[in-house]
């Protein structure tokens, strides 16, 4: 190839007018890969799904709706889930979508090296019944099965085994690290890792086609001040995150507005509920479930709202948004704010002059984390709990965590399926091995633990929900978090531009539509 | 000369040894990467096999032992963040990193040079000492602060330069090169200059105190005299004795503009080395720290070498 005709041609290229359907946005991280089962992350996921696409697949408004899968019935006695697929999909390749394709990539997804294999725990065979017809067996009833699959994608048997890319790509490279092959609108077209990767439409998507580009372009931009200054100068039409101190100025200048909204993790306080002593070696005061009441009415949450997150986030007053399915709506209040009554509570604790003990806190992982634990330290020193802030960034947290090197810790939650019942699982049940595997304070009810099975398996929907209503209400009475907030989403997007901001934080291209 | 020349390069091979060991010693401080490469469901189970197999519960000597012996072997193993080699990985993105450290030494030497003898002719002159005044701003301001400020300025409000990247790059054998394109050269410039600042504000001011030095020796004097031009004498005699010592610091720099590169190329988005340690360190990709710090380490341990060989060419006294 000639390179200066090359050159001459990108010069020329950049010279012309950028075409508006070309539609550029840049966020912090880029996804490692570009394989659908080698990391379960939201960079990934979220941007995968503009080119993969599952069975099922989440709205606007997160409901779940046919996407591969056209229609799905549970199977007699609930042992599983009949899927009907879709007729005519090709992949980007050109090859057909069969229900082979199905079971091939519920091999590979659930495969040791995946790390999406947590969605078919419950799954025990994929059966084949002819070329449109998938009966997923699982070992027990699974209400929420299709709630749970919508982000697993499908990715072509003979294209995976041409290329040598049946293995999951996680430790080792393999084509599909770099190369993807799914059926959803947009194909990918280039991909440079942390550089830049190109998506263009897909002519043969089953769909109706919404947006009105011609090519996307991704960037990662690692620093929020450059991604900002990028967005303003017009070089990207859109960018994830906007940081929450800079939207109101971003607001106010032209050409670019700040997209609103409620993301679904909840960010809460977590306790040593079960610590024999502090870090310190004094008693440990947070097994008290009155010492742990004390806090949640000893912090102002909506001042730290107000202050450290400018009025984009909302309180939260249980483990999942109130956007989430199986959300307790009568159970949707906070304990009040009330210094008076946490000194109280303290005092009747035995605590009368309070006490010293450690906050343990990201500085890298949520929105303005350790600013809103500087807070959380005023405030509970105001009602006599001394707190000794250790903040620091997330690489070295978990491990402490959970070595239990910690008195309280910062701590935020996404419920991958968008359920009541997910943070039940990982943050409630009691410690062990596949469970509970987030519950680093040693939080154990014997009533809750057996309650998670049950609403696991329970198909019918008031049941259901009378049992998540128990938990949730256990939960609060047992102060076993103290929920503090929804952390919110802030998108800067140029005018001219629009898009749906969906609770997850994936961003859908398309949804997107460029003047 | 050659057992002095043998002795320098065990003393090199012994210093990148001890740098790799800290090296090693130091990742375990810099947190766990199997947080980072496992998602939110995973089990204790999932935790602990991915130990295993990536040799993350051997002692941090093992590791370094077992990271050396397939080093030797040119197996750089897999990046954890991006399930690639890692030798590949910074292949691509060590000509980002080098053409922009050529850009800016060469803009640092010129300029540095330039206004130093300038700034030393005019010693008194409005202008010298106003550059003079500003060359102490350059020396101060962190490069962030004017890697932004450069940005808002001529990117956001003139809207004459990216904010951000490369450009189009084209692929010459096997190194991508923003040099031929256009749009390649203009996203050069604020990096360039964000890099160089301070290096440039360094040479000039050691130019300058130089050439003073230099142009109060007797032979100058003599110079004038004679009735030599101006030009001549600034030029011709004195600038090239002021150049040797110059010359020694441009070298020792070179190294430093490579290394300190990583500031510059986070607050604009360049794709080079720098910024593939940045990402290494905050996802615990502890393959490609381990090359990275190993690549830094061999290039200023050569570089270092290489002076020291230079001054025996230069030095006889040193040969005997």
């Amino acid at each position: 190839m000639n390179r200066l005709l090359t050159a001459t041609a990108l010069a020329a290229m950049l010279a012309a007018p950028a075409y508006s359907e070309t539609f550029r946005w840049a966020s912090t991280t880029d996804p490692q890969t570009m394989d659908p089962h080698a990391v379960s992350s939201t960079p990934v996921l979220g941007f995968l799904n503009n080119v993969y696409e599952g069975l099922v697949r989440r709205g606007r408004d997160m409901t779940i709706e046919a996407s591969l899968a056209t229609a799905w019935e549970p199977l007699p006695e609930g042992a599983g889930w009949r899927f009907t697929l879709r007729e005519g999909v090709t992949f980007h390749d050109g090859a057909a979508f069969t229900a082979e394709d199905v079971r091939f990539s519920y091999e590979r997804a659930s495969s040791e090296a995946s790390d999406v294999r947590s969605w078919f725990a419950p799954v025990s065979d994929v059966v084949v019944v002819d070329d449109f017809t998938v009966d997923i067996l699982t070992t027990a009833p699974q209400p929420i099965f299709p709630d749970s699959i919508a982000n697993w994608m499908i990715m072509d048997s003979g294209w995976a085994a041409a290329n040598d890319a049946t293995g999951v790509a996680r430790d080792v490279e393999n084509f599909a690290t770099l190369n993807a092959n799914g059926t959803a609108a947009f194909r990918l077209v280039s991909r440079q890792p942390d550089l830049e990767t190109v998506l263009e439409p897909f002519d043969g998507w089953w769909g109706e086609v919404e947006h009105n580009i011609t090519q996307a372009i991704f960037t990662p931009i690692q620093n929020d001040a450059t991604a900002v200054a990028a967005l303003l100068s017009g070089e990207i039409d859109m960018i994830n995150p906007v940081p929450v101190q800079d939207a109101a100025r971003i607001e106010a200048g032209d050409g670019v507005s700040v997209l609103r909204g409620i993301e679904t993790r909840v960010i809460m306080l977590g306790f040593a509920h079960d610590h024999e002593t502090l870090q310190n070696g004094a008693p440990n005061p947070f097994s008290d479930v009155r010492v742990r009441r004390a806090v949640a009415q000893a912090v102002n949450v909506d001042a730290i709202l107000q202050t450290i997150m400018r009025g984009s986030a909302e309180p939260a007053s249980q483990l999942v948004p109130p956007s989430s399915r199986g959300f307790s709506t009568g159970l949707d209040t906070r304990p009040p704010l009330d210094p008076d009554a946490a000194r109280a509570l303290l005092a009747e604790a035995g605590y009368p002059d309070g006490f010293d003990f450690t906050l343990s806190c990201t500085n890298d992982r949520y929105i303005n984390d350790e600013a809103v634990c500087q807070a959380v330290v005023g405030m509970l020193a105001q009602v006599g709990m001394t707190a000794t802030l250790e903040a620091g960034p997330v690489s070295n947290y978990w491990p402490e965590l959970r070595a239990g090197n910690f008195d309280m810790y910062l701590l935020g939650w996404s419920p991958g399926t968008f359920d009541a019942e997910h943070p039940l699982r990982f943050l409630v049940h009691t410690a062990g091995d596949a469970l509970g595997t987030w519950n680093f304070g040693g939080y154990s009810n014997p009533r809750i633990d057996a309650l998670i099975p049950l609403i696991q398996s329970e198909i019918d929907d008031s049941a259901r929900q009378a049992m998540l209503d128990e938990t949730a209400a256990t939960i609060q009475e047992d102060m076993v978090y103290v929920p503090l907030y929804v952390e919110p989403l802030l998108w800067g997007v140029r005018d001219g531009v629009s898009l749906t901001q969906r609770p997850d934080n994936f961003f859908i291209l398309r949804w997107v539509t460029v003047d | 000369m050659v057992s002095y020349i043998f002795r320098r390069i065990l003393q090199s091979v012994l210093v990148l040894l001890v740098v790799g060991l800290v090296a090693f010693a130091m990742f375990r401080f810099v947190g766990d990467p199997v947080d980072t490469m496992l998602g939110q469901e995973r089990t204790v189970q999932d935790i602990e096999r991915l130990r295993e197999s990536l040799g993350l519960n051997d002692p941090f000597f093992v590791q370094y032992w077992n990271f050396l012996g397939r080093a030797l072997q040119g197996d750089l193993g897999i990046s954890y963040r991006q399930g690639r080699p890692v030798a590949e990985i910074i292949a691509e993105r060590l000509p980002a990193t080098l053409e922009l450290a050529a850009v800016s030494g060469t803009f640092a030497l010129l300029m540095g040079i330039g206004l130093g003898v300038f700034t030393a002719i005019r010693r008194h002159g409005f202008s010298a000492n106003a550059i003079m005044a500003l060359s102490l701003i350059g020396v101060s301001l962190p490069t962030f602060l004017i890697g932004i400020l450069l940005i808002y300025l001529f990117a956001v409000e003139l809207r004459w330069l990216p904010s951000f990247g490369r450009g189009e790059t084209v692929m010459v054998g096997g190194w991508s090169t923003g040099f031929l394109t256009q749009s390649g050269l203009i996203a050069l410039i604020l990096p360039s200059i964000t890099l160089g600042l301070y290096q440039m504000t360094l040479i000039m001011r050691l130019v300058r105190s130089e050439m003073l030095e230099v142009m109060r020796q007797d032979y100058i004097r003599f110079a004038r005299a004679r009735g030599l031009s101006q030009r001549a004498i600034h030029f011709r005699h004195a600038l090239k004795n002021t150049l040797v010592p110059v010359i020694t610091v441009t070298g020792l720099q070179l190294g430093s503009i490579i290394a300190f590169a990583i500031i510059t190329e986070t607050v604009f988005q360049w794709p080079g080395v720098g910024l593939l340690f940045i990402n290494a360190i905050q996802f615990v990709d502890i393959p490609v720290m381990a090359a990275y710090l190993m690549l830094i380490s061999v290039m200023f341990v050569g570089i270092n070498l290489i002076v020291d060989l230079l001054y025996v060419a230069i030095d006889p006294r040193l040969r005997s």
